[in-house]
C-alpha cells in the first residue's frame, strides 16, 4: 500500500473534517477499536480496511468504496454513519463539481450487478427522473442487504455510494441516515435544497421506507428505544407527507407519496 | 394627474427609457405610452445599419439572458418550458403595481377605474394577437392547463353522455389528457387516440377515420412540445365540424411562434400560457366561440363571476366574467398584453421565419452528431419543424447529459419526459433531452450546443 494511494484519506480537508466530526460521535456506540484507526490515518503506511476483511489487494486510487464493494461482511465494527462521514468527507474534498462526476462515475462502476429477475416495477425507486431499481433483502444476521441498478450512469453513482454505506448495516442504521447529511454529495443539484431529480434522496427514501416494511415497526421501534437520538420514524413523517407513524408503516396500496416539493426543505414557518 | 406620467420607474432598462417622450403623453393614454415605449426600442433597432439577425437584436431586451451560470455564460434553451420576458413586460407589471394598482370591475374610484381599463384593454389586445373578433370571447385563466381544465368541467361535463367519444393524440401534454381522464371517468365517455406515423408524427388519416357520429370533442395540439410537429387543423376542424364535433386546440407552442388566426382555423376553443410568450406565469386564456361560452355553466364559483347571490341560489354572469371567478392576476394580464405588444411590434411572421431558419440550423447541426437520435418528422419542403429538437444520445441518459452541459458549459435544456410521459412509452423510451429556442436565441447559442453536447459525449465515453 504506497502512500500515494492514499492520497485521498490524507488530504487535509478530510483530517480536518474528521475532527469536529468525532465530539458527535460520542452517543454512538464508538468502540476504542475504531478509534485506534482513525488516530492511524495519519500514518500514511497503515492499512485502511476498517475492521472488514478485505483484500489489501485492492487499488485504493479508484475510490473507497471499490475496497469495500467486494469485501465478504464479517465482523465489521464500522458503522454506517462512520462510512457516511468519510464519504461526505472525501465529496467535500472535491471542489471541482467535475471532479465529483468522475468519481461519481467511478463508483458506478464498481456497482455489484443487479439480476434481471429484479427490474421489476415493486423494486424501482419512485419520484426519480432516472429509472432506479433497488432490491433489498434481509441476511441471515439480521442486516439489510441492498443490490441496485439504474440507466443513468450518475444516479448508478449515487447508488453505489448509498450502497456502499448502507449494505450490511442493521436496520436501525440505516433509518438512521438523514437526507441533509447527504447534501453535501449534490452534483448538478444547486445549492441545499433538494429537487425533485434528486435521487440520494429518492433512493434513501425508498431503502428506509421498505427496510420499515421488511423487518416491521415493532422490531425496530424496540431497538431504537436505546438511542436517545431524535427519533429516526421522523423521516417518514416528511416521506409519507405528515400521515401518523403507525399508518405510515403499515403496507399502503395506493402509493401518493411522489412530491415535487424540493424534499428535505423546511416547511415550518 | 399629468405628474404621475413624469415619474417613470426608476430601475435601469435595457431599451432606452423614453423618459423625455413620456411627459407628452398622458396617463389617459397610457395604452399608447406602452405601446410607444416598445415601438421606440424597435425603432432604434431597426434603424442599426449592420444586418444583424432577429437574434442579436431581440437579445437587448432580455437582461436574464446576460449572466454565467457556473462559470460559463448562460446559454438558455429551454423556451418551450417557460420563456424569457423582455424589459417591456417588466415594466409594464411594475408599473401597473407601483401607479394603479387596484381591484378591477366593481370600484368606483380612479385607481379602480383605470385599473380596469388596463386590464379589459390587455383582453382585448390578447383577443387582436389571435384575431377574435370579440374580446369576451377571451377568459382569463391561471394558465393553458387550467383553461383545458375549464372545457373540460365545464363545457365536457355537461355534454358528454355514455358512449360519446374524444379525440386525443398520443402525443397530447398531459394537461390535454388527464382532464379528459377525469371527466371520461364521471361521464361515461370513450378517450381514443391517434398514433404516429412513420414520420413520428400523428397520424391524420387515422385521426379523419377515426371522427364518427360518436365524436364529441377532438382535442388536440397544434405544434407538438416534443415531436416539433404541427397539425392540420383547420383540415380537422372541417372534419370535426362535419359530424358535429367540437375542437379544442393546445397552441401553447403555436402562438408564441407564429401567426394563430383563430377565425382562419375555425377552431372552437384554443388555450395557450401566457408564460410561453413573454409573458409573466400566472395568467394564460381560453378563446371560446361566443355561443359555446354562452351556454356552458360556471366551473368556479365566487365572486366576480355572479348576477346575484341569494342564500339558496345565484345567479351567473355573462361570458367572460362567468368563468373568471375571484380577483383575476391583473398585473399579470396587463402584462401579457405588454408581451402581445412586444410581439406584434417585431411581428409574428418575422419572428416565425427567424425561428423556422434556427429550426433548421438546430436540427442540422443537431443530426451531425454522432449516436444522436431526434424525435419527430425530418425538416423537408413540406414539413417545417417548430425550433426544438427532442433527442437522444446512445448510451447517456438524458439526465446525465444535461446535469453535465448545465455544470460544465451553462447549457441550460430540459430532460425528463416534458409532460408527455404517454409519447415517450410510444416511442419506447423513458426521458429524452429537449433543447427549445425562441427568437432571443441566435445560431452561436446553437453553436455553442452543439460544442458542448460533444464534450459531454465524450467525457462520458471515457468512463465506458
Amino acid at each position: 500500500m504506497n502512500s500515494s494511494s492514499l492520497n485521498v484519506l490524507a488530504s487535509p480537508p478530510l483530517i480536518s473534517t474528521l475532527t469536529p466530526t468525532l465530539k458527535a460521535f460520542h452517543r454512538i456506540n464508538f468502540s476504542s477499536k475504531l478509534s485506534k484507526r482513525i488516530r492511524c490515518m495519519h500514518d500514511p503506511s497503515i492499512n485502511l480496511n476498517f475492521g472488514s476483511r478485505s483484500n489489501p489487494k485492492h487499488d485504493f486510487p479508484v475510490s473507497l468504496a471499490t475496497a469495500f464493494v467486494e469485501a465478504p461482511l464479517g465482523t465489521t465494527t464500522t458503522t454506517s454513519a462512520d462510512k457516511l462521514h468519510l464519504l461526505v468527507s472525501e465529496f467535500r474534498s472535491l471542489t471541482e463539481p467535475i471532479d465529483r462526476v468522475k468519481r461519481l462515475l467511478s463508483y458506478a462502476t464498481a456497482l455489484a450487478p443487479l439480476d434481471d429477475s429484479a427490474r421489476v416495477p415493486a423494486n424501482r425507486v419512485t419520484g426519480c427522473t432516472t429509472q432506479v431499481w433497488l432490491e433489498i433483502k434481509v441476511d441471515e444476521l439480521g442486516r439489510m442487504r441492498f443490490k441496485a441498478d439504474s440507466d443513468s450512469e450518475i444516479s448508478k453513482g449515487f447508488c453505489s455510494c448509498l450502497i456502499w454505506i448502507l449494505d450490511g448495516a442493521k436496520p436501525e442504521e440505516v433509518m438512521g441516515v438523514s437526507g441533509e447529511d447527504l447534501s453535501e454529495m449534490n452534483v448538478g443539484v444547486h445549492g441545499k435544497v433538494q429537487s425533485r431529480v434528486n435521487t440520494w434522496h429518492n433512493v434513501l427514501m425508498s431503502m428506509q421506507k421498505r427496510t420499515m416494511a421488511l423487518v416491521g415497526d415493532a422490531d425496530v421501534e424496540h431497538r431504537e428505544g436505546d438511542r436517545s437520538e431524535p427519533h429516526p420514524h421522523n423521516l417518514l413523517f416528511d416521506y409519507v407527507n405528515g400521515r401518523s407513524y403507525v399508518e405510515s408503516s403499515s403496507k399502503v396500496d395506493r402509493d401518493y407519496s411522489i412530491s415535487l416539493l424540493p424534499l428535505g426543505y423546511d416547511f415550518t414557518i | 394627474m399629468e405628474g404621475v406620467a413624469m415619474k417613470l420607474p426608476s430601475f435601469k432598462t435595457l431599451s432606452p427609457t423614453p423618459i423625455s417622450v413620456a411627459s407628452t403623453f398622458s396617463i389617459r393614454r397610457s395604452f399608447s405610452f406602452a405601446r410607444r415605449s416598445s415601438s421606440l426600442s424597435a425603432a432604434t433597432i431597426t434603424a442599426d445599419s449592420e444586418p444583424v439577425s432577429l437574434g442579436h437584436r431581440a437579445r437587448k431586451d432580455f437582461r436574464i439572458l446576460h449572466q454565467e451560470v457556473n462559470g460559463s455564460k448562460l446559454v438558455y434553451l429551454d423556451s418551450a418550458a417557460t420563456s424569457q420576458k423582455p424589459a417591456a413586460v417588466l415594466e409594464a407589471l411594475q408599473t401597473y403595481y407601483e401607479f394603479y394598482n387596484s381591484n378591477v370591475h366593481r370600484g368606483i374610484h380612479y385607481l379602480s377605474a383605470k385599473a380596469t381599463d388596463e386590464f379589459e384593454l390587455a383582453r382585448k389586445k390578447v383577443a387582436r394577437f389571435i384575431n377574435a373578433s370579440d374580446s369576451r370571447e377571451i377568459v382569463f385563466t391561471r394558465n393553458a392547463t387550467e383553461a383545458i381544465n375549464l372545457v373540460a368541467y365545464s363545457w365536457g361535463l355537461s355534454n358528454l353522455k355514455p358512449g360519446d367519444e374524444v379525440i386525443l393524440t398520443v402525443a397530447e401534454h398531459h394537461s390535454c389528457i388527464v382532464p379528459w381522464q377525469i371527466v371520461s371517468q364521471k361521464t361515461g365517455a370513450v378517450l381514443k387516440f391517434v398514433t404516429l406515423n412513420e414520420d413520428e408524427t400523428p397520424d391524420i388519416d387515422m385521426l379523419r377515420e377515426m371522427i364518427s357520429e360518436k365524436t364529441k370533442l377532438v382535442a388536440v395540439h397544434h405544434v407538438s412540445n416534443v415531436l416539433a410537429s404541427s397539425l392540420p387543423i383547420e383540415e380537422i376542424v372541417v372534419w370535426a365540424h362535419e359530424v358535429g364535433a367540437k375542437v379544442l386546440v393546445d397552441a401553447c407552442q403555436s402562438v408564441p411562434h407564429m401567426v394563430v388566426d383563430v377565425q382562419k382555423l375555425n377552431a372552437d376553443f384554443l388555450v395557450a400560457s401566457s408564460h410561453k410568450m413573454c409573458g409573466p406565469t400566472g395568467i394564460g386564456f381560453l378563446y371560446g366561440k361566443s355561443d359555446l361560452l354562452l351556454a356552458m355553466p360556471p366551473f368556479l364559483g365566487g365572486g366576480e363571476m355572479i348576477s346575484d347571490v341569494f342564500l339558496d341560489h345565484s345567479t351567473y354572469a355573462e361570458p367572460p366574467s362567468r368563468f373568471e371567478a375571484g380577483t383575476p392576476a391583473i398585473g399579470e394580464a396587463i402584462a401579457l398584453g405588454a408581451a402581445c405588444d412586444y410581439l406584434s411590434d417585431i411581428g409574428m411572421p418575422k419572428i416565425h421565419e427567424y425561428e423556422v431558419e434556427l429550426a433548421k440550423y438546430l436540427y442540422e447541426t443537431l443530426a451531425s452528431v454522432p449516436d444522436v437520435r431526434i424525435y419527430g418528422p425530418r425538416p423537408s419542403e413540406s414539413v417545417q419543424r417548430a425550433a426544438l429538437c427532442s433527442f437522444n444520445v446512445e448510451g447517456l441518459h438524458p439526465t446525465d447529459l444535461a446535469t453535465f452541459l448545465d455544470q460544465q458549459h451553462g447549457v441550460a435544456i430540459r430532460s425528463g419526459h416534458h409532460c408527455a410521459q404517454p409519447l415517450h412509452r410510444y416511442l419506447g423510451v423513458n426521458a429524452s433531452a429537449r433543447a427549445s429556442l425562441y427568437f432571443y436565441n441566435t445560431k452561436e447559442d446553437v453553436d455553442s450546443f452543439i460544442v458542448a453536447l460533444a464534450d459531454t459525449v465524450s467525457f462520458f465515453n471515457s468512463f465506458k
